[in-house]
């Protein structure tokens, strides 16, 4: 046996070596490849005055990226949300917003809160990345460009249901509107107006409040003295209970209506037997309307001790990693890129959504979805569904 | 790499805004923490010139900066008469009262904010052309202060702040020289303002209020007050450092509160450890109180 053959067989047998190596290797780089996450992003306050709804509309939608990854994920790929922190701050979101498109590449990315919503669309419109606004109800988000999406239904759907139930389902006759000064406030109160006069009643008063308020008593003064028969109240989830509480201790003891921020377990506890009669909308069917949510809502009582604050923010939140894991399987099935553009274009192909918490999701050619309205009442201390418009 | 611009565009912003705060506060000794009104008043001139009236983008600008410029001329000559603590206290009502304004007019958008503001250079040229633009205007400010801050006008200046009585008794005119001061820092707050605008696209008024003046006092006053280059430090480590932590990656209970505390104990650290900030002033810019110490 001479020197070569002896390298020869060394040779033979290192590239054996290596091949066997190579093929031990090759499945779980072929598992690695198939679990290459499919990754969107989820743009949400988690810290900040708003950060007690943003942190539990963020659970919701973890919980329900950790349901569609316990059934398989998208044909085998897991599905994972990049959460970042918008403080419900517009410049804030900015960061957050163009971190997403630009550094985490993400195709998608939901997001909330009409400040935010409405400042990082250029991102979204420049780097073709679709923004899904979950949440925000600003009527502007309709035509904030052709990358920005709303899951849930802007201002004049459950405001105009509102309007329209005080004027005739309840007959009242005489409405005063008291409204938080920012973009939540300013835009429903218009409509309010307008709905309610159209349906033969008067708006008697139209008073605004400072979002840093923490007193109303001269506003509640002007509303009294204009003595309406309905007030309605379009405020934020921290403040309405409070202007509610201010109203009662003044002696006023009309019928209250708000919009879906007012629906909320948290209101009942903060007010006490003031909170019966108080009217808000919920844009998402309760546990009484569907099995999903009557176990969803035992879940937060199990694992987190209470009901989620802002229920169907919570129910949309759920339901978008849903939306976008059927956009992202469609594209898979068709083995099309995942990029913002193909994902905007497949999500319109497919327009009808079946979603677990909120139902069918239309979207439609001006970028707004309709949805039925529920309205609620607080008697005898309890949410009660008083009729369902739409 | 949009991420990275961004983050430049806004660090040269805040170059911008904490060299002329330190010009004001620092150099002119005026206590306004009124800056970040005149930042809104040229980002809202600018975006509203652009949007609505169809003026170029880079003259929009420039008029921006000169509206915020004569704004703060008409709150200098209401206000400046009195100093100290009245002037503190002027400035936080013109502040407050000029975004309840802009909150309650339709045609700034109101409270939901201004939109659709006309891009400038980043779809003509890409958003480097803009990085170069923002940061190059950053620079020319720097500069201009540094050229005044240290020339015969600065040594004025410094005379005027340390002793306005002996500065008037030498025949000077110290009102004038206040309202010079407060109208060239206002004027590039509001040249940042347009440059803002026109590169995010939106503003509300939410973005310029009480907590962007401590902000921006926290950055010249971690950087050093009365240098040059101190208030560029603080602009760009606090614009950075926010950024750098939400890389770790940390659980929102964390950084939430990390955030805070890192901010406030920044601010403590200095206030014992190093008063004059990281970089501290020039002996002349120093004071007679400081250096006496």
């Amino acid at each position: 046996m001479d020197a070569t053959t002896i390298s020869l067989r060394r040779r033979s047998l290192l590239a054996g070596a290596g091949a066997v190596g190579i093929a031990a290797l090759a499945p779980s780089a072929a598992k690695a490849q198939a679990a290459t996450p499919l990754r969107f992003g989820l743009a949400m306050p988690l810290t900040g005055s708003q950060a007690t709804y943003g942190q539990d509309q963020v659970r919701a939608a973890q919980w329900a990226v950790d349901e569609i990854n316990k059934a398989g994920g998208i044909n085998g790929k897991p599905l994972a949300a990049i959460v970042l922190d918008t403080q419900a701050d517009a410049q804030t979101g900015i960061q957050a917003a163009t971190r997403l498109a630009s550094v985490e590449k993400v195709p998608a990315f939901v997001t909330a809160w009409s400040d935010v919503v409405k400042a990082v669309a250029p991102i979204a419109n420049d780097s073709k990345v679709v923004e899904l606004s979950v949440g925000a109800n600003s009527a502007e988000i309709a035509k904030l460009g052709d990358y920005v999406y709303t899951t849930f239904p802007l201002a004049d759907v459950d405001i105009t249901a509102v309007a329209r139930y005080a004027a005739t389902t309840l007959q009242k006759k005489r409405a005063a509107v008291l409204y938080i000064n920012n973009e939540t406030g300013t835009v429903a109160a218009e409509i309010y107006r307008n709905v309610f006069t159209k349906a033969g009643g008067t708006v008697v008063a139209h008073e605004s409040y400072d979002p840093k308020a923490t007193d109303w008593t001269g506003t509640l003064l002007k509303v009294r003295i204009a003595q309406p028969d309905i007030i309605h109240i379009q405020g934020l989830v921290a403040d309405t209970p409070q202007v509610i509480a201010q109203l009662r201790q003044l002696g006023m003891t009309q019928p209250v209506s708000s919009y879906s921020a007012a629906y909320n377990p948290k209101l009942i506890q903060q007010l006490g037997a003031a909170a019966n009669g108080v009217i808000a909308t919920s844009l998402a069917p309760g546990v009484n309307n569907s099995p999903a949510v009557a176990a969803y809502v035992e879940r937060w009582k199990k694992e987190v001790g209470r009901e989620p604050n802002g229920l169907p923010y919570t129910q949309y939140l759920y339901d978008a990693p849903y939306l976008v894991a059927a956009v992202f399987k469609s594209l898979d099935d068709k083995k099309i890129a995942i990029t913002g553009e193909n994902f905007r274009t497949e999500m319109l192909a497919i327009r009808t959504f079946e979603l677990p918490l909120t139902g069918k999701l239309i979207f439609a050619d001006d970028h707004t979805v309709s949805k039925p309205v529920y309205l609620m009442e607080v008697r005898n201390g309890a949410w009660v569904q008083a009729a369902v418009v739409g | 790499m949009e991420y990275f611009y961004t983050v430049v565009i806004l660090m040269a912003l805040y170059v911008i805004l904490a060299a002329s705060f330190n010009f004001v506060i620092g150099y002119g000794g005026l206590v306004s923490i009124a800056h970040p009104v005149f930042y809104a008043i040229g980002a809202y001139a600018s975006a509203l010139l652009a949007r609505d009236m169809g003026v170029p983008v880079i003259l929009a600008i420039l008029a921006g900066g000169l509206i915020a410029l004569l704004a703060s001329v008409a709150l200098a000559l209401s206000s400046l008469r009195v100093s100290g603590d009245y002037l503190l206290i002027g400035s936080i009502g013109f502040q407050l009262g000029t975004l309840e304004v802009i909150k309650n007019l339709h045609w700034t958008g109101g409270a939901g904010g201004l939109s659709n503001i006309p891009s400038f250079l980043t779809q003509t040229l890409g958003p480097q052309a803009y990085v170069a633009f923002a940061v190059a205007v950053a620079m020319c400010t720097v500069l201009l202060l540094r050229w005044i801050a240290h020339g015969p006008y600065g040594r004025a200046m410094s005379a005027m702040r340390d002793d306005e009585l002996a500065f008037a008794a030498l025949g000077r005119n110290a009102m004038v020289m206040k309202i010079t001061i407060f109208a060239l820092g206002s004027g590039l707050a509001g040249l940042a303002g347009g440059i803002y605008a026109h590169y995010f696209r939106f503003i509300a008024p939410g973005q310029f209020d009480l907590l962007q003046s401590s902000a921006l006092l926290t950055m010249v006053v971690v950087g050093g007050l009365r240098s040059t280059w101190g208030p560029i430090v603080g602009a760009i480590a606090l614009e950075a450092l926010p950024q750098a932590i939400t890389f770790i990656n940390l659980p929102p209970s964390v950084l939430g509160p990390l955030q805070g505390i890192l901010f406030t104990s920044l601010v403590l650290i200095f206030m014992f450890v190093r008063p004059q900030g990281l970089i501290a002033a020039s002996a002349r810019w120093r004071g007679r109180q400081e250096e006496a110490r």
